[in-house]
């Protein structure tokens, strides 16, 4: 990281195989696109790369990272949301009958279609850093003090986030959840 | 008991993410013992939680090895770099020819005054289509730019003015919690985050130089955008210091001034 933020293009390579895997299930676990997901981790590499001037070099890179992946996933998000290609969480009849539209994902296929998609709908329910919150915990596994830090949050307003999400989240999935 | 139940709600929820330690998880655990609701609401969440956990997104590989996506985030790099790299040339270099321009203009006239031949009719002409053409795509390369500086400008002194409400504001809403009224704020937040992008992309380059500073108010707006409208000081406090460390009100009003010209 510190050669990056020296301009040394070449310290690009090691930084994205350290860290894309992980920002990519981010990406995806926020937009569940697996291409809207690649270009949201390639677009923050390249971001990183232009701001890495500005890294003081006394934080672990890796929440810097993450928060980056987040916040071009909310914007993804959102651009995608203007364009129609989001779910709506809104009208539940109409975003069945799209997510019926569309060929199902392998992933979708191996959990069942019915409950990825039934989960995506939960999740595209949720404000966007609650949704984030639930992501960076569920399919990162990070502690409270990780999630705060990765997006600049107190800790009380993770733990609310966390706890107002799931319980939003428990009633988009009803009682029978798998 | 009701009280209780109401003070340890979050940490069923917490509980049922695997989040809970110490005392917390204690007390929490001695509610649930009471508490047929609170229990049958965490087995309620651990199912949405388990409901995760099964699902494969989470341990999905990227369709591209690493090697590849590095090399498209060099190319896209390039790319960037040239715009990229313009401002802060432009930041020393423009001034320095603007003032020198101005200096040309004030002296050149006087002094070559005594030796000017007496005016003739002009030896090129330009035919009137040819030169309205120039002009037009000249003129209008001009308007954009001072348009997408006007834009940038206004949305500048507009989040200036939702990071100023929220820094300065000493409105309790509520005595007994100990929080503050940070009113339209965070919904002035997100208008102006969904305005951002229209911003920047509109005139990339034209505001170039303003990227730095644009970054950071995208940080703090965001971090406002999050806040309910009666919040917590401790949070008004964070948002505060974050501004300050930044210096970023300073820095809004120099770059507005120079966008603004």
């Amino acid at each position: 990281m510190a050669r990056l933020a020296g301009g040394d293009r070449e310290a690009l390579t090691p930084l994205v195989e350290r860290h894309y895997r992980r920002l990519y299930r981010i990406a995806l676990g926020y937009l569940r696109e697996r291409e809207d997901a690649l270009d949201v981790v390639q677009e923050a590499f390249v971001k990183v790369f232009q701001t890495a001037s500005r890294w003081d070099g006394s934080a672990d890179a890796g929440p810097w990272l993450s928060r980056v992946t987040v916040n071009l996933s909310i914007d993804r998000w959102r651009r995608n949301r203007r364009r129609g290609q989001t779910f709506s969480p809104l009208v539940e009849g109409d975003h069945l009958q799209a997510l019926a539209d569309h060929e199902p994902a392998p992933d979708r296929r191996v959990l069942g279609r019915e409950t990825g998609d039934r989960l995506a709908l939960a999740l595209s329910a949720l404000p966007e850093r609650q949704r984030a919150v639930v992501v960076l915990r569920h399919y990162q596994e990070l502690s409270l003090e990780e999630i705060a830090s990765t997006l600049d949050m107190s800790l009380g307003t993770v733990k609310s986030s966390l706890h107002r999400a799931l319980h939003r989240m428990r009633a988009t999935l009803g009682g029978g959840h798998a | 008991m009701i009280l209780e139940h109401l003070r340890l709600r979050r940490g069923t929820s917490l509980l049922a993410a695997g989040l809970l330690a110490g005392r917390e998880l204690e007390q929490t655990l001695a509610h649930l013992g009471r508490c047929a609701r609170c229990r049958a609401e965490r087995d309620e969440l651990r199912a949405v939680v388990a409901t995760m956990e099964r699902d494969p997104l989470r341990t999905a590989e990227p369709d591209v090895k690493a090697a590849v996506l590095a090399a498209r985030v060099a190319r896209d790099v390039e790319h960037a770099l040239a715009p990229a790299g313009r401002p802060r040339w432009w930041l020393v270099a423009l001034p320095a020819a603007a003032a020198a321009a101005v200096a040309a203009a004030l002296l050149v006239p006087a002094l070559v005054k005594p030796f000017r031949p007496e005016p003739r009719a002009a030896r090129v002409t330009i035919p009137p289509a040819e030169a309205s053409a120039l002009l037009e795509d000249d003129a209008l390369a001009r308007i954009e730019r001072n348009l997408a500086r006007e834009q940038a400008a206004r949305y500048l002194n507009e989040a200036g003015d939702v990071l100023v409400s929220v820094a300065a504001t000493g409105i309790d809403c509520d005595r007994t919690d100990d929080r503050l009224d940070v009113g339209a704020a965070p919904e002035r937040s997100r208008e102006l985050l969904e305005k951002r992008r229209l911003v920047v992309d509109a005139g990339a380059e034209a505001v170039a130089s303003a990227r730095g500073v644009l970054d950071d108010v995208e940080l703090a707006l965001r971090q406002v955008a999050e806040l309910p409208s009666c919040v917590k000081r401790r949070d008004v406090e964070l948002v505060q210091k974050d501004v300050e460390q930044r210096q970023l009100l300073m820095r809004i009003r120099l770059l507005t001034r120079e966008l603004e010209g």
